[in-house]
Parts: structure tokens; C-alpha cells; sequence
């Protein structure tokens, strides 16, 4: 596949020397890093609205001639920032980046050709005949066309007859899309190997856990299958085959944009004499606000081109199901990258344009997991209210994990007689190796809490803190007491500061813990 | 320069009047010095042939966005009589407002047979409306709905196709060379770095690209371009907020004393570029002007504590330091811009590690930027115990727990913030360094794949 596609001659661009115009329509080999976008209150990745960006690698074989050129690059993604463009390996370097956003539109035409000859067609309805005239542009598109004939000054559109323009060429300004190119020179006609490099906006990633609750003993210790996705989004129009792709975990810093150039162009509005007919009120156009942004596609009415979600290497489930997680053949491969983690996708794949894809990131089968029930005082009164049901692991080889944990969402299946089913879903914050790794997995019926006051005095408060278990296998629970406590209690422990009641409330009973509360008054 | 059709009976315009590429400009030698403030100054000399006397000179080509308001005219025996910058445009409301009073052709074409009949229509109002006379008849222009040309004989002299800038010249006559100069919003330039670093040898080769935007309207084309580094008429305010604990920009750890031979403007540094270069309407054009190759750098992490308060452990922002000298460093001085890392990846394809925004460094300076969030080096508060000592001093003890997930020990600055100067520190685990009166500052090592834990008593006053 050859990047080079047409040598033209640039005519007019500058009086000085011809530049030619070497187009480069799309990559040999391309190579994708996508970086998440911030995403608040660990809510998924809208697919249609990406928040994150990409690093885009590019190699292109260029032909390039002699002397003074001009390489313009097609097939980027839309959302590139255009200056964070590296572009390496020409013979000479790079001389200019040019980035040029005046797009071919009805406006557009228009614009480049004030002052010039147009033609116009006008059609007869009675007898469908048309006939040609020249005619000047005298007006700059903003709200009409007037046009110099040969009778005087006349408004397109104005008169109520089917009429057209038709331009002699296309100027040469104007471009389809926003075009990244750049000025080169060489001394002789060479084949160059150009790599370009570009971040891009419309991409985002996260990890998408399954965690799989094998077992569940009495004592509130088990093991769980956790497994991830490597979940990307490509919400551009621009597909990237066979790309070498990656997806960075950690966080770095990103600023503002700085200015940006505005595209040129649009659509043509034509506005005519002080209303066209008495009984008729044309559409005033007075302000316009800034356009909003277009709605995204219903996500309902995929149609059955866009291939929505891509899963790569999922092999069928027997019939029996065990778990929920699935057997990955193609796992993506961690390494660091400075503070980073990055993980490579070991084959080739394609992103596509409005697509989302997924691929295998972890699978840890039997990773050790403790159960508990956990509430904060502060939540909770009177009315017995549920408490949470935790998964508490610990990120280390000896607790079945061991391994960076990017931030994503978590869905935890139980097993039933019906095979796996979901229990809970929830998100998971980036974990480092050697961290703590909670998961709620949701509230329990059964398992609830009461706080109700005592007594109160002016330097004390008693509260009671009632605990009932409907299951009938004991359970843990861990209750937070962010207060300044009175006295000591065996049974209340300070947990990063926080004091916190643990103990374990058998099958089918209850369990009560008063304490008090040291008020502070001035 | 003026493109007149030939009208007359039975013309045919033969050719297209330009029928390569596009009309030619009708600026002269332009010159463009581009600040960062979003102001420009264009410098357009053109050769221009003046009738003796007093005329009406018009300069199409000027910046769509002119501040009209700066232009001066100079040259050899002109003077000014007047400035005009004229923005009613032409428009079919306006060509018919202007009309009233006036005699139009009207054209109506018979929709069944497709025949012409023509009428001359004097307009007698263009209030929502147009109300015409036609013979002895008033009549509403298209009340039938039915298709009619209105043609004008002329457009009025004043409605124009875009803005234009004219000035009135007195001058002895024939071929003067003349300097128009004005300002233009529009125009504006940042620079761009492209920092690779290389962790094992601690080094970082920059490139520096200066990037302009022209959204003016207008092009500029073969133009001489100087950049000004700083911004004129915005200085005179002094720094209200302390910026150093800002987490996401890069700083100036130590500001610079060394200067080199690059030109200047008062306190600005001049950037010229090399070469003419066309800067056309909606473009972003980027010029390189810095390339260094392996300049020693080291990376390191920080933390700050906002308020003496627990909190989930965070992650350490990771922090890369460099210097701007000529020994050991960049060796220039850096213009505002934003600064992008990459770091190579195992394959050995450079990957982006994060970006800071740098505000303009003197040479010699010592910077550090932060780049990121260290996915495994991360710092979790604790406030241990917090007592009343009387009705307005509280103790507060707090542990820092720093942990790192790395194979290697690295260093973190851990800071904590809001002391507000009468905050006492009355006990701590390691010796701290109070910064600033509202700051205090460790410089804690963390064993590769290890924890330390710092501790620390406050004594407050309310």
C-alpha cells in the first residue's frame, strides 16, 4: 500500500517557488495509546462522547521530489490537537507545520469567489428548459448572494425561480477537512519512511472487572475469580486497522488547550428583500447562538454497519456455566512506562470508527477475599436501615493478586443454581500493588442497623448501635464512629483514625454496642 | 484594483476572469509582529500610483478583524486628509432599502408558457413589505407568490462586500511608496515542547516549536513574522494568590540571572522567524525554534495536604526537574507554552507521559514539571487524635503513610498545607523544612517496594 497517491503542482500557494504538492492519503502502520478521560463518580465510558484522548503513531512511505514540497497528511484522526504533531524522518526536517482549516463549503465557495465569474442556471418550470448566464459575485457571503449580470444587480434565491451557481474550479485554499501538512525540502528526489505523530481527542478507556465469588465461608473469607476487560472507545470517524494498541493507566497531567484555529465554512444563508410575500414572515435570523454540540446517536437504533462492540478472543461458554468470567486467549500485556502502566494489546487489531472493543487484561482465578457488612453511625437512625456487603481483598502475589489494578467498574456475580448472577455493581479506584482492594458489592436485606440515642448530657452523648442478622451463617461487620469517643472499648478499634466497631453477629441474632460521644462545649 | 464586467447588449463573458487558483492579494511587502497577548501588528508596504491631488485611496486585504481605529498611513509627501472604515454591508435588504425612491426592472415570468414580460416598478417603501409603483398601480412586491427578478440598475455607492478601510491622501502624485500599519486581534502564538526523557540516563532532548493561529479572516501572505515573547500593557499587578502549591502547572523552583544574545524589545524577547511564510485565515501554523539534545533532568515525586484532615491515600504527583542554563541545562530562555513529555516504552516508540503548562522562564533557572499522577507512589492521611488543650488551642496528630509500589526507592517531598503561621509544630518523626509560613515540607525516601510513615503534632490557635 503506497502513502503517495498524486503529484500535482500547486499553483498560486506563493509567487516565489512552486512547492509541490505531495498527498499522503492514509498509514502503512499505525499504533494507538489511549489514555482515560476523567470520568466522575466512576460513571462508564460514553461511547458516542469519549472524554479521553490517544497518542497515534503513524508511518508513511513518501516520494518526495526535489526542491521545496508540501506533504499533506490525510486520513488523521478529527480530533487532533495539531500541536502536538511530530513529524520525523524527512531527509531535511521539517521547515513548517501547517494545520489549515478553511473547509470546502457552500460558504466557503462563495467567499473564495468574491469578485469572480460564477455561472447560473435557471430552469423554467412550465417547460423545464435551462439556461446559462455569467454573472459577478458582489457580496460576501454573510446572509446572501448579489449578484452583477448582464441586465443590472440582482439577490439570488430573491426571485422565486429555480436558479443554481456553478463554480469554474475548485480553489485550490480550500480543503475537504482540516489538513495537517507540512513544508520539506530536499536536494534530490529520495522514498522517505515519515513517522507522524499526534495526540487526538475522542478516545477513552477503562478496566471492566468481573469478580466471580467462588466460595463463601462462615467465617467470611473466600475466593474470588477476578477478571478485566481492557474496554477502549474510539468515538471518531477515522478507523485504525491493524493498530498496534495500547491503553495507559495513572494519571497524566493535561492542560487547557491553547488557541485553536476555527474552521472556516458552513452552509449558505440566504436572506431576501424585507419579507419575500406580505402573508409571509421569513424566518428572522437576528442572533444566532453557538451551535450545540450534535445530539448523540440513539443508542437504541445501532444500525448493522456500526459495529458497536467488538470482544476479541471470547471463546463460547459451555453449557454448564461456572463462572462468569470468560476464558481469555488474548490477554493485554502490562509493562511501566516512567509512573505509568501501560498495556499493550500483543496483536494487531482494528479500532474502528465508532466502535468500542475489548480486550482481556487480567485474569487472577482464586484471588483471596474477605466478606464483611460495613455502615458509618453517621448514615444510619431510628429506622433500621440495610447495611453493605464488602469484598476486602489485599493487592499481593500471597492474596492471589499482585498486579496494578486500573481504576474501572466492577460487576460481582454469585453463583446460584441458575449459574453466575449478578450481585452487585460498582466501581473500583486505581490500586497499586501492595494496596487494599474494597468492592461493595451492594446492600443486604438481612443483614441491618439501627442508631438510636440514650441519654444525653452536657458533655455526653449515648447512643446504641443494634445489629440484626437474618442470614443463618454469622457475619462480620465493621460500623464507623467518626466521633471523639469516651472510654475504651475492646470491641471499637481506630481504623485510619477512624473509630470502628468489628465483631462477628451470628446466624440468625443480634448484636448491640453503646457508646459515648464526648461533646465539646465552650 | 477593480474587476469590471463588460455589459452591454448580447455580452458573453468568454473567460473566466481568473481561472487558475485564486484572485491575487493586494497587500504589499507585509511584515506581522505577533505578541502573546492576542494583539498583532501588521506592517503592509505597498507601492501605490496617487493622482496628484486629493483621493480616495481603498485598501482591500487589510486584517478582516482591523482595529480600525490604529491604522496610520506614512509615506513621501502624503498627508491625511481622512480615515474612513466603512462596514454597511451589501445585502438584499439593503440594496432594496436603499432602492426607495428608485426605479428597478421587474422581470415575471409567465409560469404556464415560461414567457418574459418586463415592467420598470418605481419602489416606493421597504417596510416589512415592499410596496411598489407600476404605472398607475401600487402593488406589494411577489403578494401573487408567483416568480419575478428584481434588477437593479447599480448597487448604492456605500454598501460594500466586506469592511473596507479607506483614507482620503493629499499627494504631489505618481508612484509612492507607502507603509500602512495597524493592529489586528486575531493573531497569537504559544510555543509548543517536545520533551522525550530518558529515565535510565536522566535526560531529556527538547524541541521547542513556536505555534501561531490566525483566525483574522484574512491571510498574510509571504509575510516577514517576529514574535514578541510577554505581554504589553498586562504587567503593573501584582501576584495576588501563591501559586507554588498549584498542583497542575509547571514552576520555576529558582529563577534564573543568565541571559544570552537573543534580541530584544524592552523586556521582551524577540522570536523572528528565519524565513517569509504565508499565514493563512484559519490556519495553525507551527516554526521550530529550540533543539537540545540530552540535557541532564531527574524525576521526582510530591504530595500536598490541603488540611489537616484524613484522607484516602492519593496518589503522588510525579515531578520532573530541569534547568534552563547554559551549563547543565536548555540554555535559553523559555517562552509560555505548554510542555508534553513522552518516554519510550519497551518496544522503544515513544509514549506520552503527561504535559505542564510553563509560564515564561529566564535561562538559568531551575524548573520542575508536573507531569502526572504516580500510579504507585501514593499517600494516605491519617488524623490520628485531635484534642482540646483549652477553648482555643487543639492538638492535632496526624500520620502520613507513603507507600510505593516501584521497584526502586524513591524520594517524595510530602507537604502540608494550612498552617496559617501561628500553627506550631510541636513534635515530628523527621525534620521538616516550614517553607513558608502556612507550609511545612519533608523530604521523605521510600524503599523500593516499601512504606515509610512520617508523624507530626500540630498545636493550633482558632
Amino acid at each position: 500500500m503506497r502513502g503517495l497517491v498524486a503529484l500535482f503542482l500547486a499553483l498560486a500557494t506563493t509567487p516565489l517557488a512552486a512547492q509541490t504538492v505531495v498527498v499522503s492519503e492514509e498509514p502503512e502502520a499505525v499504533s494507538l495509546t489511549v489514555y482515560r478521560g476523567e470520568k466522575y463518580g466512576g460513571q462508564a465510558i460514553d461511547p458516542n462522547w469519549p472524554t479521553g484522548y490517544a497518542l497515534v503513531t503513524e508511518t508513511r512511505t513518501l516520494t518526495i521530489p526535489a526542491g521545496e514540497s508540501v506533504i499533506r497528511f490525510e486520513g488523521v484522526a478529527e480530533g487532533m490537537f495539531p500541536e502536538s504533531a511530530i513529524v520525523t524522518g524527512l531527509p531535511k526536517g521539517v521547515k513548517e507545520k501547517n494545520r489549515d482549516a478553511r473547509l470546502l463549503s457552500p460558504l466557503g465557495l462563495v467567499d473564495a469567489y468574491l469578485k469572480r465569474q460564477v455561472t447560473i442556471t435557471r430552469t423554467e418550470r412550465a417547460t423545464g428548459k435551462t439556461r446559462e448566464f455569467p454573472a459577478m459575485i458582489t457580496s460576501a457571503p454573510g446572509g446572501a448572494v448579489i449578484l452583477q449580470t448582464n441586465d443590472g444587480y440582482e439577490a439570488l434565491h430573491c426571485t422565486g425561480l429555480p436558479e443554481r451557481m456553478a463554480f469554474a474550479q475548485l480553489p485550490a485554499k480550500l480543503s475537504a477537512k482540516p489538513t495537517l501538512s507540512v513544508i520539506t525540502q530536499s536536494d534530490k528526489p529520495v522514498t522517505a519512511k515519515v513517522t507522524l505523530t499526534y495526540m487526538a481527542a475522542g478516545f477513552d478507556w477503562e478496566a471492566n472487572y468481573i469478580a466471580q465469588v467462588q466460595n463463601r465461608g462462615s467465617d467470611g473469607k473466600g475466593k474470588v475469580d477476578l477478571f478485566a476487560w481492557l474496554t477502549l472507545a474510539n468515538g471518531g470517524n477515522q478507523s485504525f486497522t491493524n493498530a498496534n494498541t495500547m491503553a495507559i493507566a495513572g494519571k497524566p497531567n493535561r492542560e487547557n488547550n491553547g488557541p485553536q484555529v476555527k474552521p472556516t465554512g458552513g452552509s449558505l444563508e440566504l436572506k431576501c428583500w424585507p419579507n419575500q410575500r406580505t402573508h409571509e414572515v421569513p424566518y428572522n435570523l437576528g442572533y444566532f447562538p453557538a451551535p450545540p454540540p450534535p445530539p448523540p446517536a440513539p443508542a437504541a437504533y445501532m444500525d448493522e454497519e456500526s459495529d458497536s462492540i467488538v470482544v476479541t478472543a471470547q471463546r463460547m461458554r459451555g453449557e454448564s456455566l461456572a463462572s462468569y468470567s470468560p476464558v481469555a486467549v488474548v490477554v493485554a500485556e502490562q509493562e511501566n512506562l516512567g509512573d505509568l502502566k501501560l498495556y499493550r494489546i500483543p496483536e494487531p487489531v482494528t479500532v474502528n470508527a465508532k466502535g468500542q472493543k475489548q480486550v482481556a487484561m487480567l485474569v487472577k482465578p482464586g484471588a483471596a477475599f474477605t466478606h464483611h457488612y460495613s455502615a458509618s453511625v453517621e448514615n444510619y437512625g431510628a429506622q433500621s436501615e440495610p447495611m453493605t456487603l464488602m469484598l476486602r481483598g489485599k493487592n499481593t502475589t500471597d492474596k492471589g493478586l499482585g498486579l496494578p489494578m486500573p481504576q474501572g467498574q466492577v460487576m460481582v456475580f454469585e453463583n446460584s443454581e441458575y449459574g453466575p448472577l449478578l450481585t452487585g455493581e460498582t466501581t473500583l479506584n486505581d490500586r497499586a500493588v501492595g494496596e487494599d482492594v474494597e468492592i461493595a458489592v451492594g446492600t443486604s436485606v438481612d443483614v441491618r442497623m439501627t442508631v438510636t440515642p440514650q441519654s444525653e448530657k452536657a458533655n455526653n452523648q449515648r447512643w446504641e448501635i443494634k445489629v440484626t442478622n437474618a442470614r443463618n451463617t454469622p457475619v462480620n461487620i465493621e460500623v464507623e464512629i467518626p466521633y471523639e469517643l469516651r472510654g475504651k472499648s475492646k470491641a471499637v478499634t481506630k481504623i485510619s483514625g477512624v473509630p470502628t466497631w468489628k465483631t462477628t453477629v451470628a446466624g440468625n441474632d443480634s448484636a448491640t454496642l453503646s457508646y459515648d460521644i464526648k461533646l465539646e462545649r465552650d | 484594483m477593480r474587476h469590471l464586467l463588460l455589459l452591454g447588449m448580447g455580452c458573453i463573458i468568454a473567460a473566466p476572469l481568473s481561472a487558475q487558483g485564486d484572485v491575487a492579494s493586494a497587500q504589499g511587502d507585509v511584515a506581522v509582529t505577533i505578541y502573546q497577548n492576542g494583539q498583532s501588528l501588521v506592517q503592509d508596504s505597498r507601492q501605490m500610483n496617487l493622482p496628484s491631488g486629493r483621493s480616495k485611496q481603498e485598501f482591500p486585504d487589510v486584517s478582516a478583524s482591523i482595529r480600525a481605529e490604529t491604522v496610520t498611513l506614512t509615506g513621501p509627501g502624503i498627508g491625511i486628509v481622512e480615515q474612513n472604515f466603512d462596514y454597511d454591508l451589501l445585502t438584499p435588504a439593503k440594496l432594496m432599502e436603499k432602492a426607495v425612491g428608485q426605479t428597478v426592472t421587474l422581470l415575471r415570468t409567465n409560469v404556464a408558457t415560461g414567457v418574459e414580460t418586463r415592467v420598470r416598478a418605481k419602489v416606493l417603501a421597504a417596510n416589512g413589505g415592499v410596496v411598489l409603483q407600476i404605472g398607475d398601480s401600487i402593488e406589494v412586491l411577489r403578494d401573487d407568490g408567483l416568480p419575478v427578478r428584481v434588477i437593479f440598475d447599480r448597487v448604492p455607492p456605500n454598501l460594500r462586500a466586506r469592511p473596507t478601510l479607506s483614507v482620503t491622501v493629499e499627494s504631489k502624485g505618481g508612484l509612492t511608496p507607502t507603509t500602512l500599519t495597524y493592529l489586528t486581534p486575531g493573531l497569537g502564538w504559544t510555543s509548543d515542547y517536545v520533551t522525550l526523557f530518558d529515565d535510565a540516563k536522566q535526560t531529556i532532548d527538547v524541541q521547542g516549536w513556536v505555534t501561531l493561529t490566525n483566525n483574522t479572516g484574512t491571510d498574510y501572505t509571504n509575510a516577514d513574522v517576529l514574535l514578541v515573547a510577554g505581554n504589553p500593557n498586562q504587567g503593573g499587578n501584582r501576584r495576588m494568590y501563591q501559586t507554588s502549591y498549584s498542583p497542575s502547572t509547571g514552576t520555576i523552583d529558582e529563577a534564573g540571572t543568565e541571559s544570552n544574545n537573543r534580541e530584544r524589545l524592552g523586556d521582551y524577547y524577540l522570536y523572528p522567524l528565519g524565513e517569509r511564510t504565508t499565514i493563512a485565515n484559519a490556519q495553525q501554523k507551527q516554526v521550530s525554534f529550540l533543539d537540545v539534545k540530552s540535557a541532564p533532568a531527574r524525576n521526582t515525586y510530591e504530595f500536598n495536604n490541603g488540611w489537616l484532615a484524613t484522607n484516602e491515600a492519593a496518589s503522588a504527583s510525579s515531578v520532573l526537574k530541569f534547568s534552563t542554563s547554559r551549563s547543565g541545562g536548555l540554555g535559553d530562555q523559555l517562552p509560555a507554552g505548554t510542555m508534553r513529555v513522552y518516554m519510550r516504552d519497551k518496544r522503544g516508540d515513544p509514549q506520552f507521559i503527561g504535559e505542564s503548562r510553563i509560564e515564561a522562564t529566564p535561562m538559568g533557572s531551575a524548573m520542575s514539571i508536573r507531569t502526572g499522577e504516580a500510579f504507585d507512589v501514593k499517600v494516605k492521611t491519617v488524623v490520628e487524635e485531635r484534642t482540646r488543650i483549652n477553648s482555643n488551642r487543639w492538638k492535632t496528630r496526624m500520620r502520613y503513610e507513603i507507600t510505593n509500589a516501584r521497584g526502586n526507592a524513591v524520594t517524595v517531598d510530602l507537604g502540608q498545607n494550612g498552617l496559617w503561621g501561628d500553627v506550631r509544630i510541636s513534635e515530628q518523626s523527621q525534620e521538616g523544612k516550614r517553607v513558608s509560613a502556612d507550609r511545612i515540607e519533608w523530604s521523605v525516601p521510600v524503599p523500593a517496594n516499601g512504606k515509610a510513615t512520617v508523624t507530626a503534632t500540630f498545636d493550633s490557635r482558632y
